[in-house]
C-alpha cells in the first residue's frame, strides 16, 4: 500500500518535471500567442500617443489612424498653456493617490491581521461586518448624505480620499494572505520570545507579508488614481483640488451630454461644442494620466509575482 | 485601529466644519447653473455681493455646473435634502427633471413668496410674460398646481430649420428657392450635384438624425415620453401650428409606424446609398462630434439646426466663413418642452427661501445684475462701444456662463456682433411663436415606466440607424416595430392617450 502510493507519487513527480520542459515548436508556438497578447496590450496605447501627436487636420480629413496625414505637437503646446488647472489637477492626482494608499493600506492590514488570529475572541464579528458591507450597499443617496452632511466630506480633499480608504474586497485579499503565508507557530514562538503584540505585528508578521501589502497596495493606488467620481460628487465650489482623472471625465462627459441633448438645447449645444477641447487634446491628457502609472506597475509587479510564488511554511 | 478610524473620521469632520466656519452675518445663498465655463468669477460675485447686499439681503455663491455633471450632481441635491444649494437650474428635457422634481417635493412652490415680498414679485410679473407663468405652473407633491420656478427667456418659441450652406449652393447653380421648392424629397439631384463637383468624401447631407425625422414629419417632442430616444410623435399641422394634423387629430402615435416615418426612412436609406449621408452619423459614439466638424468646416451643403433667433449672427455661425441661411420648415411654436426649456429653481431644502426668492425675482428683472451675471463686469469682460454695443475682451474666456440657463435674457444690452436692436427683435420673435394644441400636456409616465425603459432599450437599437438610412427599412423597421410591440408599446400608447384625453377634456 505505502509503496504503491509512493510509486505514483514519483511518477507524478516524473511528469510534472517533464511538463516544464517544452519542445521547440512548443514553445516558439507560446511566444507567439504570448507575443500576440503583449501587442494587443501595447498597440491601444501606441495609438493613444500617435493620435495625440496628429494634427486636428489630419483627423478631420481621414479620422484617427496610425499614419496621419501630418504630425503636430500643439495638443501638447495647448497643455502647456493650460496652465495652472492642468499641474494643479496632476498634483492633486499625485498627492491623493499617495496618502490614499498610505492610509488605505495601513487600514487594511491593520483590521485584517486580528480576523487572522485565531485567539482574537471577536473576530467572527468583525469579518461580518466589512463581508456584509460588500452584499448590501447604502446606495448613492445615504451614502452621500453621510459623507457630505455627517462627516463634512464636501469641497476638501478628505472628500476624495476618506470614501475610499476602507474596502472589505481588500481585506478578505489581506487576511487570506495571512493565513497562507503567516504561521501561528511563528507568532507564538514570538510571544514565547517575549515579543509584544506590536513588535510581533511590525517586526516579524509585516516582513513576511510584503507582497501582500504590494498587491493591496497596486489595487488602492490604481483605484485612487482613475477616480473621477467622488470628484463629480463632492467638489462643487474648490475646483482647484480636482485630480487630473476628472478634468478629462469632464471633458467627456460635456461632450457626451451635448451630443444626446444638442436638439433640446438648439443653437447653445452648438456653441458649446464648439469651445470643447480637441480630440488630439484629450489624447495627450490620456497620455499624462497613463504614463505614470505604468511606470509605478513594473515596480509593483516585482513584490506581486513574489507573492504567488514564494511559499512560508518550510518543512 | 478603532481610535484610529474615529480619529480619521473625526479629522474629516473638523475639517468639513472649517469650511463653515468663516460666516458673514449676512447669510449666503448658493445658486447651481448648467453648462458654464466659468474659471474666475471673483470680480464679479465681488460686485454682486456688493449690489445685492441691501437689496436682497444675503451673499451670493454660485456653482457653476458644467454639461455633463449637472444632472448628477443636482439629482444627488434634491434627493438627498442637500441644504447648501438654494437654487437650482432645472428645465424639462435634461431627465425631465422640472415636472418630477415639482412633483416630488423637491422645488418650493413660489406663489406665496409673490405675495409676501409684493415689491419683488410684481417687478418680476411685470418683466415675464404670463404665458412663461404658466409653464412653470405644474403640479405638487398633492396634486395642486403651483408656481415652481423663475422661467427664463429662452428660447420661448422653437423652430426647426434647415442649415444652408448658401455660398456652396449658389456654386452649384442653385438658390434657396429652389431647395424649398424641391422639398426634403426631392433634394437628391442638387446632392449629386454637390458630390460631383466637391469629389466624393464630401457628404453634403448633415442630418441630425432625430431632428431630421422631426422636421420631416411636422412631429413635436412630447414632455415626459422617453428621453433617450423619443417613442411617441404628435403631428402638427405644418401650414398652421396652432392645430392638429388633419389626418391624424390629437393623438399621440407610435412615432415609428406612421406612413411618414416609414417614406422618411425609405427617402434616407435612397441619400445614405448615394453616399450624401456621413456614416459616422449613423453611429452615436462619433455621430455628434462629426456633426459639429463639419458645421465648423462649412463641409456640408443642407443640414439640421433647431434655431434660436439671431443665430446666423453667433461668432460660431461667421466662423465657418460662409453664407449661411437658415430655412424653417414650419412658423416658431410653443410646446410643453420648449416652454420649460430653462429655469430656476428653489430647493424646498434651502434655509434662505425668501432671500433666494428676492435674489431671483432682482434678477430677472433687474438690468443690471442680469447684464453683470450673464457677461460680466464692465471693463473687465467686455467694454462698451460708441454705440453703447458690448464688446467682449479676452477675460470673458474665463467667464462664460450659459447665457440663456440664466434667465430673463432680455434685460441684456445688444452686443457689437448681434447688432443694434438685436434683443427687440429676438422679443418680438419670441412673442410671435404659436401655442401648439397640448402645450401643457405632461406625460406622467410612471404607469407605464418599465414598458419605457424597455421600449427606449428596442428603441436606441434601431432607430438612429433607420433615422440615418444606415439600414434598410424594407428589412429592419418591421423587426423593429415587432420589437417594439414584444416591448409593451400597446400598453405604453394607451396610457399616453388615456392622460392626452384627460388633458383635453379639462
Amino acid at each position: 500500500m505505502t509503496t504503491a502510493a509512493a510509486g505514483t507519487g514519483k511518477k507524478i513527480r516524473g511528469r510534472t518535471a517533464s511538463l516544464n520542459r517544452f519542445g521547440k515548436g512548443t514553445q516558439a508556438g507560446f511566444h507567439i500567442v504570448l507575443g500576440i497578447f503583449a501587442l494587443l496590450c501595447i498597440i491601444p496605447f501606441l495609438f493613444v500617443i500617435i493620435i495625440s501627436f496628429t494634427s486636428e487636420e489630419s483627423i478631420r480629413q481621414i479620422g484617427y489612424s496610425f499614419h496621419p496625414l501630418s504630425w503636430s505637437s500643439q495638443a501638447y503646446q495647448y497643455t502647456f498653456q493650460l496652465g495652472d488647472q492642468l499641474w494643479r489637477s496632476y498634483f492633486n492626482s499625485f498627492l491623493i493617490t499617495v496618502i490614499g494608499t498610505v492610509l488605505s493600506v495601513l487600514i487594511t492590514f491593520l483590521y485584517a491581521y486580528p480576523l487572522f488570529r485565531r485567539d482574537y475572541r471577536r473576530r467572527n464579528f468583525f469579518n461580518f461586518l466589512s463581508f456584509f458591507t460588500m452584499i448590501f450597499g447604502g446606495g448613492l443617496v445615504p451614502t452621500f448624505v453621510i459623507c457630505k452632511s455627517v462627516l463634512g466630506l464636501s469641497d476638501n480633499y478628505a472628500a476624495l480620499i476618506v470614501p475610499m480608504l476602507f474596502s472589505p474586497f481588500n481585506v478578505i485579499i489581506m487576511r487570506t494572505f495571512f493565513q497562507t503565508s503567516v504561521p501561528t507557530e511563528l507568532i507564538e514562538a514570538a510571544t514565547i520570545d517575549g515579543s509584544g503584540e506590536y513588535r510581533t505585528l511590525f517586526q516579524i508578521v509585516f516582513p513576511i507579508v510584503t507582497p501582500g501589502i504590494a498587491t493591496i497596495a497596486l489595487l488602492v493606488a490604481l483605484g485612487y488614481w482613475n477616480e473621477w467620481f467622488l470628484s463629480l460628487l463632492y467638489i462643487n465650489k474648490n475646483m482647484e483640488i480636482i485630480p487630473l482623472q476628472y478634468l478629462l471625465m469632464r471633458m467627456q462627459r460635456n461632450a457626451d451630454f451635448l451630443a444626446k441633448n444638442s436638439a433640446m438645447i438648439g443653437a447653445d449645444a452648438s456653441k458649446a461644442a464648439a469651445q470643447l477641447p480637441s480630440q488630439t487634446l484629450k489624447m495627450a491628457l490620456v497620455v499624462f494620466i497613463v504614463v505614470p502609472i505604468a511606470c509605478a506597475y513594473p515596480f509593483f509587479q516585482r513584490y506581486v509575482v513574489a507573492g504567488l510564488t514564494v511559499g512560508s511554511v518550510k518543512g | 485601529m478603532k481610535r484610529f478610524l474615529s480619529l480619521v473620521l473625526s479629522l474629516a469632520l473638523i475639517l468639513g466644519l472649517c469650511s463653515f466656519a468663516h460666516a458673514d452675518d449676512l447669510p449666503t445663498i448658493t445658486i447651481m447653473f448648467h453648462g458654464s465655463n466659468v474659471t474666475d468669477d471673483s470680480a464679479v460675485l465681488e460686485k454682486v455681493n456688493e449690489y445685492i447686499a441691501d437689496k436682497v439681503g444675503a451673499k451670493l455663491e454660485v456653482i457653476w455646473g458644467t454639461w455633463g455633471d449637472f444632472d448628477e450632481k443636482a439629482t444627488n441635491t434634491l434627493a438627498t435634502g442637500d441644504s447648501d444649494v438654494d437654487m437650482l437650474f432645472t428645465c424639462s428635457w435634461s431627465a425631465d427633471e422640472f415636472n418630477t422634481y415639482a412633483k416630488n417635493g423637491f422645488f418650493e412652490p413660489l406663489d406665496e413668496y409673490f405675495e409676501k415680498d409684493p415689491e419683488f414679485g410684481n417687478a418680476l410679473k411685470a418683466a415675464l410674460p404670463e404665458a412663461l407663468m404658466q409653464a412653470a405652473t405644474v403640479e405638487g407633491p398633492e396634486g395642486e398646481k403651483h408656481i415652481y420656478a423663475i422661467n427664463g427667456f429662452k428660447d420661448t418659441a422653437t423652430q426647426n430649420t434647415w442649415d444652408i450652406n448658401v455660398t456652396l449652393l449658389k456654386e452649384l447653380g442653385y438658390t434657396v428657392e429652389d431647395v424649398q421648392k424641391l422639398g426634403f424629397f426631392g433634394w437628391g439631384e442638387i446632392f449629386a450635384k454637390a458630390k460631383e463637383v466637391k469629389g466624393d468624401s464630401f457628404y453634403p447631407f448633415l442630418v441630425e438624425p432625430a431632428v431630421a425625422e422631426r422636421m420631416v414629419t411636422n412631429t413635436i417632442i412630447v414632455t415626459g415620453d422617453s428621453g433617450s430616444v423619443n417613442l411617441l410623435s404628435y403631428y402638427m399641422d405644418p401650414t398652421d401650428v396652432s392645430k392638429a394634423d388633419a389626418k391624424y387629430g390629437n393623438v399621440l402615435l407610435n412615432k415609428f409606424a406612421t406612413d411618414e416615418y416609414a417614406a422618411f426612412t425609405k427617402q434616407m436609406r435612397e441619400y445614405y446609398q448615394a453616399g450624401y449621408i456621413n456614416p459616422a452619423l449613423a453611429v452615436a459614439e462619433t455621430s455628434n462630434d462629426t456633426r459639429t466638424n463639419a458645421q465648423k468646416e462649412a463641409a456640408y451643403l443642407i443640414g439640421t439646426q433647431s434655431y434660436a433667433y439671431g443665430y446666423e449672427y453667433s461668432a460660431e455661425v461667421i466662423a465657418r466663413g460662409v453664407e449661411v441661411q437658415f430655412l424653417p420648415c414650419t412658423e416658431p411654436y410653443v410646446d410643453t418642452t420648449v416652454s420649460q426649456g430653462a429655469m430656476v429653481a428653489i430647493n424646498s431644502a434651502s434655509q434662505h427661501p425668501e432671500e433666494s426668492f428676492r435674489f431671483l425675482a432682482l434678477l430677472n428683472s433687474d438690468p443690471y445684475l442680469m447684464t453683470l451675471m450673464n457677461y460680466g463686469v464692465e471693463g473687465v469682460h467686455y467694454t462698451l462701444d460708441d454705440e453703447g454695443l458690448v464688446v467682449f475682451t479676452d477675460e470673458r474666456a474665463n467667464y462664460t456662463p450659459w447665457t440663456n440657463g440664466m434667465g430673463n435674457v432680455t434685460l441684456l444690452p445688444d452686443t457689437q456682433a448681434e447688432g443694434k436692436g438685436f434683443r427687440e427683435s429676438f422679443k418680438e420673435f419670441y412673442a410671435s411663436g404659436k401655442a401648439v394644441p397640448v402645450l401643457g400636456f405632461i406625460f406622467n409616465n410612471e404607469p407605464v415606466a418599465n414598458e419605457m425603459a424597455a421600449l427606449a432599450n428596442v428603441a436606441a437599437q434601431y432607430a438612429l440607424a433607420l433615422d440615418c438610412g444606415a439600414v434598410d427599412p424594407e428589412t429592419e423597421l418591421p423587426a423593429f416595430l415587432e420589437a417594439l410591440n414584444g416591448a409593451g408599446m400597446d400598453a405604453y400608447l394607451t396610457e399616453a392617450n388615456a392622460q392626452l384625453s384627460a388633458f383635453l377634456g379639462k
